[in-house]
């Protein structure tokens, strides 16, 4: 069938994933974030906790949808906790922001193009960090916008508002039952301690690592992807000070500096001095 | 009724953008397909962006001047032409938008307007579109204004107008222009944009003394006027709009101190004060902030 024809039917049919089209409810609360940031893990912490049913990667399209999968039509009758990862968008009404060190996307990001093919084994670090840096990495990535586009979208537009959180991954990882103890109160989501506990459990590292072995075949996200790589990788932070070529550090610090420091990002490049200031 | 008349109104919307599709006429919007050489002009509505468009068209291709038929093939706007017609034109493109930030957007002309003038523009235009009734109290309106109800996808003036500048404030691939400011001084504005044109992509442009005179001249809302009357039924903006009611208004700067209840006043400058100060729009509001207590953050560098 020519490509034309299809996305025709799909049209008619309503069957193409909602996307930037979805069909915003006042009551919907978004998870944002960057690509792997954390957002796959706030999904089962979100959906463990609101769900008597444990999540998994085959449920989890339906108890904690995200946008690009199904078309609107299917998400308007499903529970409207959503996952996106939109530059900001002015009709989300509530929205939980995870920011992730930029450092540690740009590893994370990078064997996630391998396991899925954007970039072949023995790629240059450095240089997928070039390209990550000025947004020219493959198409459904660079539309979002540099990873400092996205953050500052919606930071700059949301923060202090009612119904914006920001999060950081790291604070979320460090205590993760105190963090989600919070925005439960914030969403208004009855919640007690031994619930918070359990849905920190039941979507730990571990657990999710032993899920994705058996699932990863059934997950759209997944699918068709190369197995010797793992979706769900070490979920530690700090690991790019081992992983990430010392250049690499460099253009990052060098491009985002300013907002990383905002967000409590320590930089390790050294300041230049004057004398390197001076353009000769 | 309304739930099946919803129903209805969805499947007739599935099938025609089906339509769409199948005769390769996808409107842009949104899915416009961005080439590196691209220059958007982007604005909340009702900020002058159709003059801009005017004035540029003219400047740049002097020999022929624009009018309503054939600005969409000069200078298009994203959400009532194809994709593919856009694809056509000759390089670089100067597209017209409407959207919050766009990262993908490589260089931006972004033009800012009094949100109480828009406020006063933008009523005016709902009701050509039909979206309020004749008679429509103004102050009723102004609340829903604020709160971005008449084009949730542009956002509110605040947040359309603070996520290009408190992202791209700074980058040398965005420049602003105040509608205030190309009214007082045309001329000088027109010469800053084609300081920045000729620096992102475009070809020398004749930007004399005479030349400029001649595009402002083409532009002036007299002409406009003229045009509209004669075209507007066979513009995409307009052609589905109460013929009554003028697209091209007064064209003109502080209207809102005769157009707008105090109230209304009041509660636009309560909402976006900071940001109305920080863009040099100085508040009438007798509490206004004292500049002191003003945070900077609603202030872009």
């Amino acid at each position: 069938m020519p490509e034309r024809v299809r996305t025709a039917m799909d049209k008619a049919l309503g069957r193409t994933p909602a996307g930037r089209g979805l069909t915003v409810f006042p009551n919907d609360i978004f998870l944002v974030s960057y690509f792997r940031s954390g957002s796959t893990w706030s999904r089962f912490l979100f959906g463990n906790l609101i769900h008597k049913q444990a999540v998994t990667f085959t449920n989890m399209k339906r108890l904690v949808p995200i946008i690009y999968e199904l078309p609107d039509r299917k998400l308007r009758g499903l529970p409207r906790i959503l996952k996106s990862h939109e530059c900001f968008d002015p009709r989300y009404p509530r929205v939980i922001y995870i920011v992730r060190d930029p450092r540690d996307v740009a590893v994370s990001f990078y064997y996630y193009n391998l396991k899925v093919r954007v970039i072949p084994d023995g790629y240059p670090m450095d240089e997928f960090v070039e390209r990550w840096v000025a947004a020219n990495v493959v198409g459904y990535a660079d539309r979002v916008g540099c990873w400092e586009d996205h953050v500052l979208s919606w930071v700059r537009l949301r923060e202090g508002k009612p119904g914006f959180r920001l999060v950081r991954y790291e604070d979320l990882l460090a205590d993760p039952v105190k963090e989600l103890t919070a925005l439960a109160s914030l969403l208004h989501i009855e919640a007690t301690q031994e619930r918070i506990e359990r849905a920190v459990q039941l979507s730990s590292a571990g657990h999710m690592q032993s899920l994705e072995k058996s699932q990863s075949q059934d997950w759209i996200a997944t699918k068709g992807t190369r197995k010797d790589i793992p979706f769900v990788r070490e979920a530690k932070a700090g690991g790019w000070k081992k992983k990430l070529p010392a250049a690499s550090v460099r253009l990052i610090e060098q491009a985002w500096g300013r907002t990383m420091k905002e967000l409590g990002y320590e930089l390790v490049t050294e300041a230049k001095t004057e004398r390197e200031l001076v353009r000769s | 009724m309304a739930r099946s008349k919803g129903n209805l109104n969805r499947v007739v919307g599935a099938l025609s953008q089906a339509g769409r599709v199948l005769t390769g006429r996808q409107l842009a919007g949104r899915g416009v397909t961005v080439y590196p050489d691209d220059v958007f002009l982007v604005s909340y509505p009702r900020s002058g962006n159709t003059w801009t468009r005017f004035l540029l068209g003219n400047l740049i291709s002097q020999k022929d001047p624009v009018t309503f038929s054939n600005l969409e093939s000069r200078i298009p706007e994203i959400y009532f032409n194809p994709d593919r017609e856009l694809r056509a034109l000759p390089r670089p493109r100067m597209l017209k938008s409407h959207e919050c930030f766009q990262p993908q957007y490589p260089h931006v002309i972004y033009i800012v307007r009094d949100p109480r003038d828009v406020a006063v523009s933008f009523y005016h235009h709902n009701v050509k579109a039909r979206n309020i009734p004749d008679h429509y109290p103004m102050t009723s309106f102004v609340p829903r204004f604020i709160a971005g109800e008449f084009d949730r996808k542009f956002g509110s003036w605040r947040d359309n107008v603070l996520s290009w500048l408190s992202v791209r404030g700074d980058s040398p691939n965005f420049m602003m222009l105040r509608y205030e400011e190309m009214k007082r001084n045309t001329a000088g504005s027109l010469l800053r944009v084609v300081e920045f044109l000729e620096r992102c992509s475009f070809r020398k442009i004749d930007s004399s003394p005479d030349a400029l005179r001649r595009a402002v001249e083409l532009s002036s809302p007299e002409r406009m006027r003229a045009l509209e009357k004669q075209e507007a039924a066979n513009w995409v903006l307009t052609k589905s709009t109460r013929s009554d009611k003028p697209f091209v208004r007064t064209a003109k700067a502080g209207g809102w101190k005769s157009q707008l209840a105090p109230e209304s006043v009041d509660m636009i400058e309560s909402a976006w004060g900071e940001l109305m100060q920080g863009l040099g729009y100085e508040l009438s509001s007798r509490k206004a902030t004292p500049l002191e207590a003003v945070s900077q953050q609603e202030i872009p560098s």
